[in-house]
């Protein structure tokens, strides 16, 4: 048998290593003529090695790169035959940097996931280890979080325990074999980081006949419904085969919607999320929600009429048959120029104007003052 | 104190309540729990395989190149799976299940004690899921001995298994008892497979006689 020395050591990336294989025992006479060296299985060139003595082999390694794996480089003396006299585990590597941008949210204020991201080159080739803590602000000892890997590889869940009204503070230790770092403290309080259940019950259904509506409702999460607060909710819908989202804002403190402006005869997706805003006389948002499960419903399709244009949500039997009379005077009538633009052109003006209409514009009945503008008839 | 922890746990382990004889009358007998632990020891063998592919990467060259063959140092105390073919058909039913028992029993032991502090969360994850498969392939093996009416073996004292690292245990030799110990499991599930099978094999019942009745019409 043989010993390496150093066994199992520490290295930063770029050192060097001295290392001696020294053989002993049995057989008896064992020397170091023939021995050699391997690392992670591949045979290290002789002139790396020198015999230093009789019964000893020494290594010279020179800039180390990181370890190959995080269990340790393996560096192995072998006999002439190839046999395995001896190892030794390398663990070559970096100093851990300051963890950062630590973002924690409290589910229904029961409990407290936090998540952070390691320092700025990630790769120490060494094992890590990550230590979320926390404590209250002005008294309290430390306590360590327990719960690791909840959302991903650096993240850490506190399931009980948890103090309203104080803020907490918060940071995060990294600790490997070449030394630690730790974190910026987080201060936060509970009632700000607040998220829930996303709304249950989504119900999304027609308006009538309405073909390019839909009316969506839900219930408000039930988890927060004993805290005093003013939900905010948001909805997203997408059509069928679509990726692309259209968001509704600005839903306060309802528990009902209509979506306008809809294609007919279409397949919508359409989900909600909350936002448990100032929860507790807290100044600030929450945290939204996961999006519901999708919903799906479609509108109606009328038979065979052409789309409205022009965005404006009015009614569709008005305008067919409008269209139609339409079509009827262009053939019967002189009145060439009509058409249907000149209707949606109307209807705005009507809108816009209907304090300080002017009698002298548009194809109404021409009063005394001025001429007539508008279409020859 | 994890020691302390894994010397309760095979304690507990090795006191397995003993599960009482299945009545006999109108049973099926052992062979559906017999094939029931060669199914099971199919299944160890192939989870096995690729928790070893993983554990090996992890442990790095030259662990995980094929045929690799390092000095079996620490590795005495484990339960060997090789024996001679004469003694190994020979056994009796009593002795063959015990020896499979007992190396599970001590397996099972180090590999809990398998503590790889640097292991990433899915190694010990999957590591965490093959002993809860191993403990019910004891539990099914147990329970093959009692529907035989055989008693469950019990440690003497002091022959206990305990995972002890032993005097300045460096990472290079706990490296290759880790690799000793993934290869006398994979040797164990082979051999298993076979023991059940001839147990199977030996329990069948003997061909029902098949008759014939020739019709009297016609022939």
């Amino acid at each position: 048998t043989a010993v390496i020395s150093p066994q199992d050591p520490t290295l930063l990336i770029g050192s060097s290593l001295l290392a001696t294989c020294s053989v002993h025992g049995d057989p008896p006479g064992a020397t170091a003529e023939g021995l050699y060296w391997t690392l992670n299985g591949r045979r290290l060139p002789p002139e790396l090695s020198r015999v230093l003595n009789a019964s000893t082999l020494a290594l010279a390694l020179a800039n180390l790169n990181g370890s190959r794996q995080q269990s340790g480089d393996n560096l192995v003396c072998h006999a002439r035959d190839g046999s395995i006299l001896a190892g030794s585990c390398l663990y070559v590597g970096l100093p851990p940097e300051k963890p950062v941008n630590i973002s924690c949210w409290s589910k229904n204020m029961k409990d407290l996931t936090c998540r952070w991201t390691p320092g700025a080159h990630g790769e120490t080739f060494l094992h890590t280890n990550y230590s979320l803590k926390y404590k209250l602000r002005w008294y309290g000892q430390d306590n360590t979080c327990e719960e690791y890997h909840t959302v991903g590889p650096y993240s850490c869940h506190i399931p009980k325990d948890l103090a309203l009204f104080t803020p907490y503070e918060i940071w995060v230790e990294a600790t490997n074999r070449l030394g630690s770092a730790r974190s910026d403290v987080l201060t936060l309080d509970i009632l700000d980081v607040v998220t829930t259940d996303p709304p249950p019950d989504v119900h999304v259904s027609r308006v009538g006949g309405l073909e390019d509506q839909l009316s969506v409702r839900w219930v408000s999460p039930p988890a927060l419904k004993d805290f005093l607060f003013q939900a905010k909710y948001q909805i997203r819908y997408r059509v069928e085969d679509s990726v692309d989202w259209k968001v509704v804002d600005d839903v306060s403190n309802q528990t009902s919607c209509r979506l306008a402006g809809l294609k007919p005869g279409t397949v919508y997706f359409v989900q909600v999320r909350c936002n448990p805003f100032g929860i507790y006389g807290s100044k600030k948002a929450g945290i939204w929600s996961e999006w519901s499960h999708p919903t799906a419903a479609s509108t109606p399709r009328s038979g065979g009429a052409c789309e409205p244009r022009g965005g404006e949500p009015s009614s569709g039997p008005v305008r067919r048959e409008l269209k139609q009379f339409l079509g009827w005077l262009k053939k019967h009538a002189y009145c060439s120029n009509l058409s249907f633009r000149l209707y949606d052109q109307w209807r705005a003006w009507m809108q816009k104007s209907h304090k300080t209409r002017n009698q002298d514009e548009g194809i109404l009945p021409s009063g005394r003052r001025g001429t007539t503008r508008g279409p020859a008839r | 104190d994890s020691w302390g922890m894994l010397a309760c746990l095979c304690t507990v382990l090795w006191h397995l309540p003993a599960v009482p004889a299945l009545n006999r009358t109108g049973d099926p007998g052992p062979g559906p729990s017999i094939q029931k632990t060669y199914d099971l020891t199919r299944y160890l063998e192939h989870q096995l395989r690729s928790l070893a592919g993983t554990y090996l990467n992890y442990l790095g060259p030259p662990f995980n190149e094929p045929d690799f063959n390092p000095p079996r140092l620490g590795a005495e105390t484990l339960p060997r799976a090789t024996v001679d073919l004469e003694v190994w058909r020979s056994l009796n039913d009593r002795l063959r299940l015990t020896q499979n028992y007992e190396a599970y029993s001590h397996l099972l032991c180090y590999l809990r004690g398998l503590n790889r502090q640097a292991a990433t969360a899915e190694l010990r994850r999957s590591l965490a899921h093959f002993c809860t498969s191993l403990q019910g392939l004891l539990g099914s093996i147990a329970g093959v001995m009692a529907a035989l009416g055989y008693p469950l073996p019990q440690p003497l004292p002091g022959t206990e298994p305990t995972w002890t690292p032993g005097p300045a245990h460096s990472d290079f030799l706990q490296k290759m008892d880790d690799f000793w110990l993934l290869k006398e499991l994979q040797t164990w599930l082979w051999r298993s497979a076979k023991d059940f099978n001839r147990l199977k094999k030996k329990m069948q019942p003997p061909a029902a006689a098949v008759t014939l009745h020739l019709g009297a019409h016609g022939f």
